[in-house]
């Protein structure tokens, strides 16, 4: 679909400088690799800092308020304090294990938000397979709770791991559903085909009734995924102190906890990208004056505006739904969501096969 | 050329990395251990088929090994009981039987790398591969398509999943204090 935005990745660009000279490649690699990170470390803080305050505020308080204007320096105080903390290995623990277990909750983060497109022109890798891909990677995450919990050697850890492990298997298979329903209607896995076939709607209402299902599972089952509220069983602290990072300190802690709001902001990006149009404008197929407004702002705004209130949306859950019991979790997942998302999935097949979507131009 | 170098030197670096943690998969002690290296050596199989322009075929390999089965793997280390975790030393007679084998398995995968010639196919052949490629073939009927393997194996898979959900329900008599 001509949609008339030139696209371009950083892995396309290296690729382009390459052959000329290996510098310039390796050069853009390191970029990629230096961006990456840095983009981890502020994007942890400036999520941490959101959600104090907007916790605060459902609570009627103030939040972070002494370090800096409004407590802005809060979150990167508390992240160097936790920088310069012990780094505690609890004796009888599986070494090895034990400390490669976060380094595998943040690949799983790292490699999902290489493949996001977060403007035409920012995005480290495009490829043909990219809804599976993001699917893929994080399955690494999983590894990193269930070896964290294991490798602690203490029970609270190993029950904590043992429920995210279940709970983020079983919530994969109504993400993935979702996420199918996507596929179909715009006939590719590459994202950034995926929003570029959203330039006349986003699918979440071009896709009739099915898109605004699909959206809502994937929020739920994404949720369930990162273990946020409501499904933060498996770090309930009533009952399991604090899940599989219960023996964990210092810089380790550290990325278990930046892993998990990067996972948020990996989640909005998703849900973006898929059923909100990704960084394309709000557009109306046919209503030219209304898109040329619109187009006013750039696509990289519109992409960390559209993201900002998915991740708004789902600190808002947390103060609002309470903690689902195990079982119930599991009768959400396997009598609820997925016999939906099945039925969903037939009916967008339905729909695509038949052409039955808005803007068919 | 520079792309070509680049990745030959990847190629030698995943290789070595995937023959190391195949034998610290064979070679560790502790079963959890055996389970991660099993991992980075089914990951970087992922990264050879990236170098083949399989992309699917890479994605399914994280998607199904690294997602599930190494999953499956460590779940069912970490419910068996901690003691057995580290693999005692093994009698002579177990030593003697395990060389045998794997001797034998050795010269079998050898004489079949030697009697099997690995064709190229010609240049270009491969482009078109792809996801809508593999897509087509999936749900083809005719003699280039694999619908009938694929849906047996989804019945299979049915069948399966029926006999789990068989094994894993409680008696209803027994009341509901058994999850």
């Amino acid at each position: 679909m001509g949609s008339g935005w030139e696209t371009t990745t950083l892995a396309e660009r290296a690729a382009e400088a390459m052959p000329g000279s290996l510098l310039a490649g390796a050069g853009y690699v390191l970029l990629a690799v230096v961006g990456a990170s840095l983009f981890v470390a502020v994007l942890g803080m400036a999520l941490i800092y959101a959600e104090r305050k907007v916790a605060a505020h459902f609570q009627c308080r103030l939040g972070p308020m002494r370090v800096g204007p409004h407590g802005i320096f809060q979150t990167v105080a508390d992240t160097i304090k936790l920088l310069f903390k012990e780094d505690i290995v609890p004796a009888q623990s599986d070494r090895v294990l034990h400390l490669a277990a976060p380094f595998f909750s943040m690949m799983a983060t790292l490699l999902a938000l290489v493949a996001l497109p977060m403007s035409p022109i920012v995005q480290v890798a495009d490829m043909n397979i990219g809804v599976l891909y993001i699917t893929a990677v994080t399955g690494f995450g999983v590894l990193g709770v269930l070896l964290a919990g294991w490798s602690s050697n203490n029970k609270w850890s190993l029950l904590g791991a043992m429920r995210a492990g279940a709970q983020i298997i079983s919530y994969e298979v109504s993400a993935t559903m979702s996420l199918l329903v996507v596929v179909l209607f715009s006939g590719s896995m590459q994202l950034s085909r995926i929003v570029e076939s959203q330039a006349d709607g986003w699918w979440i209402w071009r896709a009739p009734v099915v898109g605004v299902v699909a959206f809502v599972i994937f929020l739920i089952a994404s949720l369930a995924e990162i273990s946020r509220t409501p499904f933060d069983l498996p770090e309930g602290e009533s009952e399991l102190t604090a899940g599989f990072h219960t023996e964990y300190s210092g810089l380790r802690f550290a990325m278990f906890f930046l892993a998990e709001f990067v996972n948020m902001f990996v989640v909005s990006a998703m849900a973006t990208t898929l059923f909100l149009g990704g960084w394309m404008p709000f557009h109306i197929g046919g209503v030219e004056s209304f898109n040329a407004v619109m187009d006013l702002l750039p696509p990289g705004a519109w992409f960390a505006l559209k993201s900002a209130a998915v991740v708004f949306l789902i600190m808002w859950f947390r103060w609002t739904f309470p903690r689902l019991r195990v079982d119930q979790l599991m009768k959400l997942e396997w009598k609820v969501l997925l016999p939906i998302g099945f039925v969903n999935l037939f009916a967008a097949a339905t729909a695509v096969v038949f052409g039955w979507y808005f803007f068919p131009f | 050329m520079n792309g070509q170098a680049a990745s030959t030197v990847f190629f030698y670096v995943f290789a070595a990395v995937s023959v190391a943690l195949a034998v610290a998969t064979v070679i560790s002690r502790r079963i959890l251990r055996a389970a991660v290296a099993l991992m980075g050596v089914l990951a970087t199989s992922a990264a050879f088929y990236v170098m083949l322009d399989a992309e699917f075929l890479a994605g399914v390999q994280i998607l199904v090994y690294v997602g599930g089965i190494v999953i499956l793997l460590v779940y069912a280390v970490m419910l068996t009981r901690s003691s057995e975790l580290i693999e005692d030393r093994p009698s002579g007679r177990r030593r003697g039987a395990a060389l045998a084998v794997s001797t034998l398995f050795f010269v079998a995968a050898a004489g079949a790398f030697v009697a099997s010639r690995f064709e190229t196919l010609r240049p270009g052949a491969l482009t078109v591969s792809g996801t809508t490629e593999i897509g087509r073939r999936l749900l083809d009927q005719g003699s280039t398509g694999y619908v009938l393997p694929f849906e047996l194996i989804s019945l299979l898979l049915l069948s399966v999943l029926i006999g789990g959900v068989v094994i894993a329900r409680t008696n209803p008599d027994k009341g509901e204090d058994a999850k």
